[in-house]
């Protein structure tokens, strides 16, 4: 494998903040500008498709994974996105097939999940220690090894972007509209579901089960806000996510903070929200007043 | 030639014993209907007639039995545009009118903006929609009848042969609908296009269409309107007496608006008479 020295060096010198020059802190840096794009990019169709909820099943699911890992002695870092990428497709394809609400469908398996985890951790008293790290996150115990599977998944979302963000706007729409217009729905649906199970899997290492959907959801909930356009809207989630992610790191290593690194990502990304909203507000008050003086 | 053979053929399309059943219930028994070429073809019938089903079959949404063979002009495969009844979507999407007209052609991704190309496009097909003010609009803003013109200027980029449309008028304040309906003529005369309607409005139908199809799950009667919507037929199809709106919306049926339709109804008589 390559070493990753060079590109810590360059976090180095453009973060010369003390606590950037240790080596997990460039890590977690690093794998940090590797998720917030990704997660940003994934949650504005995922606030678009309204699939909030099935990004929190993906995420429970990684309990499950974990423990199927350690019955079949498999690393965790195989068998939890495997098992996610499953739970994912059998809820699409459920979904597709059956005449149940989405969120119906979703319920289902997540609490299948859950149940199998809680399952096989009850058996295996041991497990329970480790599960500890899967509810809040750590992504300061991020190796090299993770660093390079993120590389891979970020080239791969990216050229899925590039491809299908027309398309997925268009599906998130009106299907039936898209359909018409020759979009191929089920193939987007599909593909769309494997990644966003395979970036909710990688995102629990960083934030915890707990505030995936959060990475998910406040950036794109925000963007929609400040944006005009679903251009735009791209651009903001990017934007909110990436600040919030190394504004939230670097506070969380603060002596003053010493807080944990996914929870304060989130409160700050919370913050962009409640500006995003007091945005809103003045927008809406300036616009009766424009319109109340014209006419 | 298939060519030939496809020009020659008076109609654009048929339905030949077209059943739908989902779920096993038959929403539609044995069509066998033409569509015209050229012509407005309007589909009535009580809520319930699977008006809606026989268009999403024909659009290949929904699975059928039997065939809907068409015969398109280039001989290859029909174009179809398609407005939808009512769209229901998110509002709060920050959705341009522009983005929401190039999403469907533009390759490269939105977010690195709209190519020039596209934007001249979706302005042109706006003017002729009579709607070129809302190219900078979001799409969640836009009034019932704004969205209308928006839906109809999308599927006239298709350059449709058929353009297929699902109650358009309905949600839309009753001057609006006649505003909308004469734009139609217009642009069916203008564009060549063979138009296919659900349409709930009898004196829309009458005053519009030149074929119908009477459409209560299977084919009540199919032919001009002046012959489909007799009295009989109608209460056939609603099961309540409706020769009050029959006659109503038959007299005057000629000249009776400014769109180009009776225009040319007049133009027709005036020269009949000299």
């Amino acid at each position: 494998m390559p070493s990753l020295d060079f590109i810590y060096n360059i976090i180095a010198l453009i973060l010369p903040f003390e606590v950037f020059q240790f080596g997990f802190m460039q890590q977690a840096l690093l794998g940090l500008i590797l998720l917030a794009p990704m997660t940003a990019a994934m949650g504005v169709q995922v606030v678009n498709f309204r699939m909030a909820f099935f990004a929190d099943a993906i995420s429970h699911s990684a309990f499950a994974g974990v423990a199927l890992g350690i019955i079949f002695a498999i690393s965790p870092h195989l068998s939890m996105p495997l098992f996610g990428v499953i739970v994912g497709l059998g809820i699409m394809l459920t979904h597709r097939r059956s005449k149940l609400s989405n969120d119906t469908v979703i319920g289902v398996f997540f609490s299948a999940a859950i149940a199998f985890g809680l399952a096989v951790v009850s058996r295996n008293q041991g497990i329970a220690r480790n599960m500890q790290q899967f509810l809040y996150g750590d992504i300061l115990t991020i190796n090299e090894l993770d660093i390079w599977i993120l590389f891979g998944l970020f080239l791969a979302l990216l050229i899925f972007q590039i491809l299908s963000y027309n398309s997925m706007i268009y599906i998130g729409l009106n299907q039936t509209l898209a359909k018409t217009h020759k979009v191929q729905v089920a193939y987007y649906q599909y593909s769309f579901a494997i990644l966003l199970s395979l970036v909710v899997i990688f995102s629990v290492w960083a934030v915890g089960v707990l505030l995936v959907t959060a990475m998910l959801i406040v950036p794109a909930a925000t963007a929609r806000n400040l944006s005009r356009s679903a251009g735009a809207m791209l651009w903001w989630a990017l934007l909110v996510s990436l600040s919030s992610s190394l504004l939230g790191l670097w506070i969380s290593a603060q002596e003053w903070a010493n807080t944990a690194t996914g929870a304060t990502i989130i409160l700050v990304a919370f913050g962009w929200f409640l500006l995003s909203l007091l945005y809103n507000r003045l927008q809406l008050i300036r616009n009766s007043a424009g319109s109340g003086a014209t006419g | 030639m298939p060519l030939d053979k496809s020009l020659d053929h008076p109609d654009i399309l048929n339905f030949s014993r077209v059943t739908v059943i989902l779920s096993g219930t038959t929403i539609l028994r044995d069509i066998a209907a033409r569509v015209p070429r050229g012509s407005w073809t309007a589909v009535v019938g009580p809520n319930g007639a699977g008006k809606t089903t026989l268009l999403l079959a024909l659009l290949g949404q929904l699975p059928y039995q039997g065939h809907i063979p068409t015969f398109p002009q280039n001989g290859s495969s029909l174009a179809i545009g398609y407005v939808p009844q009512r769209l229901d979507f998110d509002r709060n999407l920050p959705l341009t009118v522009l983005e929401f007209m190039s999403i469907g052609k533009q390759r490269t991704p939105i977010f690195f903006g709209i190519r020039k190309q596209f934007k001249e496009q979706a302005a042109e097909l706006l003017k002729a929609v009579h709607a070129e003010n809302l190219l900078r609009k979001q799409l969640g803003d836009l009034s019932g009848g704004e969205f209308q013109r928006v839906l109809l200027a999308l599927a006239l980029g298709q350059n449709p042969e058929l353009l297929v449309l699902d109650e358009v008028a309905a949600g839309v304040d009753v001057s609006g609908a006649r505003v909308f309906c004469e734009l139609l003529d217009e642009l069916r005369q203008e564009r060549q296009f063979t138009q296919l309607s659900v349409e709930h409005d009898l004196s829309t139908v009458s005053h519009h269409a030149t074929h119908v199809i009477c459409l209560n799950q299977q084919v009540i009667a199919e032919g001009a309107p002046e012959d489909t919507l007799s009295t009989e037929t109608l209460t056939k199809l609603f099961g309540l007496h409706m020769g009050l709106v029959n006659q109503n919306a038959l007299s005057g049926r000629q000249g009776a608006c400014d769109g180009p339709c009776c225009r040319n109804c007049q133009q027709k008589e005036a020269g009949n008479n000299a």
